[in-house]
């Protein structure tokens, strides 16, 4: 009796967080999924069963596919150039120079302020009549023209790809310093020793040790960026005429401006599969690190 | 060998642009919250202005209803914050010092919703928010920030109660202590610095998001800060730069200090738990 008691602790403890997470999380999933097989009215009312009509809307709908299409490009763009920007960003801010404090400090602060007031600022600065980002690249003298930065879509698109790359910096640095300091000093010595140049090192010894942890910064940063909705919807809203439109745009549209519904249920749970598929990746390769701690020793001497 | 002072000068030097970029929407902020608002317009466009006009904080405060949204926020923050300490410490003491069956299944399922988006859900929410009547009440943002908070707090958790040594609670079961005395009396007391971060950051979270309070809140009087800049923003044919920008110095300039103090931690955290 007392030994059940016991082993029922844990689970009273976790229980009620978890009735929390299946309500909120779990529940909306299986309603959007029945949905997205119904007739939906304006107002949201289920009017019968379509099977695959909602679907099948959605693959007909070209929108779709551009949307589809830039959330390739804008993911795919972010996410590497975050990468190769922060790389050499950790391996500095991971050495010992002065003033690392404060760099540390300046580089993490574009985490610290909601996505929506940085797109809210950006949005101000590339005013195309009176924007500072104009005053400033006028006054160095590299155009002598003001630039409505954000009047066409692909020059609107890749300053908000840049100011993803921007936002995303501070968190995949911190992921790759977790695994620089974690790196072993003494393969570095050896590597001196025998006469390896720095280029040499980086190659041969920090990007095999780094991987794992490469690895789940563009599993984490593809989930993150692939879902961002508010610097390209604060910034363009989708616009101009549908040119910056990534998916969560253009569903978020779908849903509350033109009351689609059934379609937007559809495309969510598309979405829904994809971002299951990545986070499946991501659980597995948190558990490979997982066995890979249990047996540190291997490596090093590689 | 090059010297810490060659080296502090190139790392710099390699830094510089991204430190410009990084700063520049900051000087941007200022500028344009102080500077008068004939001044907001002029050709050719300039950093420069005439003088400090600090009312621009009092205009606005008052113009963009400023103190509603900033009460709503707080509310919603602090809300959510408690929600999710609340339901997360004992879920974390339970991952930290229990074996149980289905502790493998449970972590994978809170990495699971860690990685589920709000956006993707939104409709889906919406809907549910609907049935339980919480659509345009503060409580639906306090529930659905809680939940998906809840595995980023319980891992944020459960690192840092890892490195609390199970001796001392041993001890006091030695002594005849149940293990509820032992958690009340010397766990929680131990745990406060972990519970003390691990809640700042839930609250910046809740405090910055953005796509559930514009999606449940319907009424201008219940937007949170983010979406109440946002609407003095979108579809307005004038918008008034100079009230929009003091009013996000005043929304960011004390969370990105709070933050910037405490990141040292949040790294800590994220090297010890799931990341790693």
């Amino acid at each position: 009796m007392a030994n059940r008691i016991q082993k029922a602790v844990p689970l009273m403890m976790i229980l009620p967080g978890l009735l929390l997470a299946i309500t909120i999380i779990g529940y909306p999933i299986i309603d959007l999924a029945w949905t997205s097989m119904q007739d939906v009215s304006r107002f949201g009312k289920l009017t019968g069963f379509n099977g695959g009509a909602n679907y099948a809307e959605v693959f007909a709908d070209p929108l779709f596919w551009g949307s589809l299409w830039r959330t390739g490009i804008w993911t795919v763009a972010v996410v590497g150039g975050t990468l190769v920007i922060s790389m050499p960003v950790a391996m500095i801010l991971n050495d010992d120079f002065y003033g690392r404090g404060l760099a540390r400090v300046i580089i993490m602060l574009p985490w610290a302020i909601s996505l929506t007031m940085t797109a809210v600022v950006w949005r101000w600065a590339l005013n195309g009549r009176a924007g500072l980002l104009n005053a400033t690249l006028m006054n160095a003298g590299i155009i002598d023209q003001p630039i409505e930065w954000l009047a066409t879509a692909n020059t609107a698109f890749v300053v908000e790809i840049l100011v993803g790359i921007l936002v995303s910096i501070p968190f995949t640095t911190t992921i790759l310093l977790g695994g620089l300091s974690s790196m072993p000093q003494d393969a570095y010595e050896a590597a001196v020793v025998d006469g390896a140049s720095g280029w040499d090192q980086f190659r041969h010894i920090t990007l095999p040790l780094m991987k794992p942890f490469i690895n789940i910064a563009i599993v984490l940063n593809v989930i993150y960026v692939f879902n961002s909705l508010p610097i390209i919807w604060v910034m363009t809203e989708g616009g101009p005429a549908n040119g910056t439109d990534i998916l969560v745009t253009y569903l978020y549209k779908l849903a509350f401006r033109f009351g689609q519904l059934g379609k937007a249920a559809a495309i969510s749970l598309v979405m829904f599969l994809v971002l299951l598929a990545f986070t499946m990746l991501y659980v597995a390769l948190v558990s490979r690190n997982d066995r890979d701690d249990a047996a540190p020793e291997e490596e090093v001497d590689a | 060998m090059t010297s810490k002072l060659t080296r502090s000068l190139i790392y710099w030097a390699i830094l510089s642009p991204l430190v410009v970029v990084i700063l520049f929407p900051f000087g941007v902020m200022f500028v344009t919250a102080v500077r008068p608002r004939e001044e907001l317009f002029v050709y050719p466009p300039t950093w420069g202005f005439t003088e400090f006009r600090w009312e621009n904080f009092s205009e606005m405060w008052v113009k963009t209803n400023f103190g509603g949204a900033l009460l709503n926020s707080l509310y919603v923050s602090i809300a959510a914050t408690a929600v999710a300490l609340l339901l997360s410490i004992p879920a974390a003491y339970a991952m930290s010092r229990y074996r149980f069956a289905g502790k493998g299944a449970y972590r994978t399922f809170l990495l699971m919703t860690q990685m589920m988006s709000p956006i993707v859900l939104v409709l889906g929410l919406f809907r549910l928010m609907m049935a339980l009547g919480l659509v345009n009440d503060l409580n639906s943002l306090v529930l659905t920030y809680a939940a998906f908070n809840m595995a980023f707090t319980i891992w944020m958790l459960q690192s840092y109660f890892n490195s609390i040594p199970r001796d001392l609670e041993e001890a006091a079961w030695m002594d005849g202590a149940s293990h509820l005395t032992s958690l009340v009396r010397i766990f929680l007391p131990l745990a406060v610095p972990a519970v003390v971060v691990t809640a700042i950051f839930t609250f910046i979270n809740s405090w910055n998001e953005f796509v559930l309070a514009l999606t449940m809140m319907r009424s201008s009087e219940d937007f949170t800060l983010p979406v109440q800049i946002y609407a003095q923003v979108a579809g307005r044919y004038q918008v008034e730069w100079h009230h929009v920008m003091a009013a996000t110095v005043l929304a960011t300039v004390p969370v990105a200090i709070v933050f910037s103090w405490l990141q040292r931690y949040l790294i800590r955290g994220m090297a010890l738990g799931a990341v790693k």
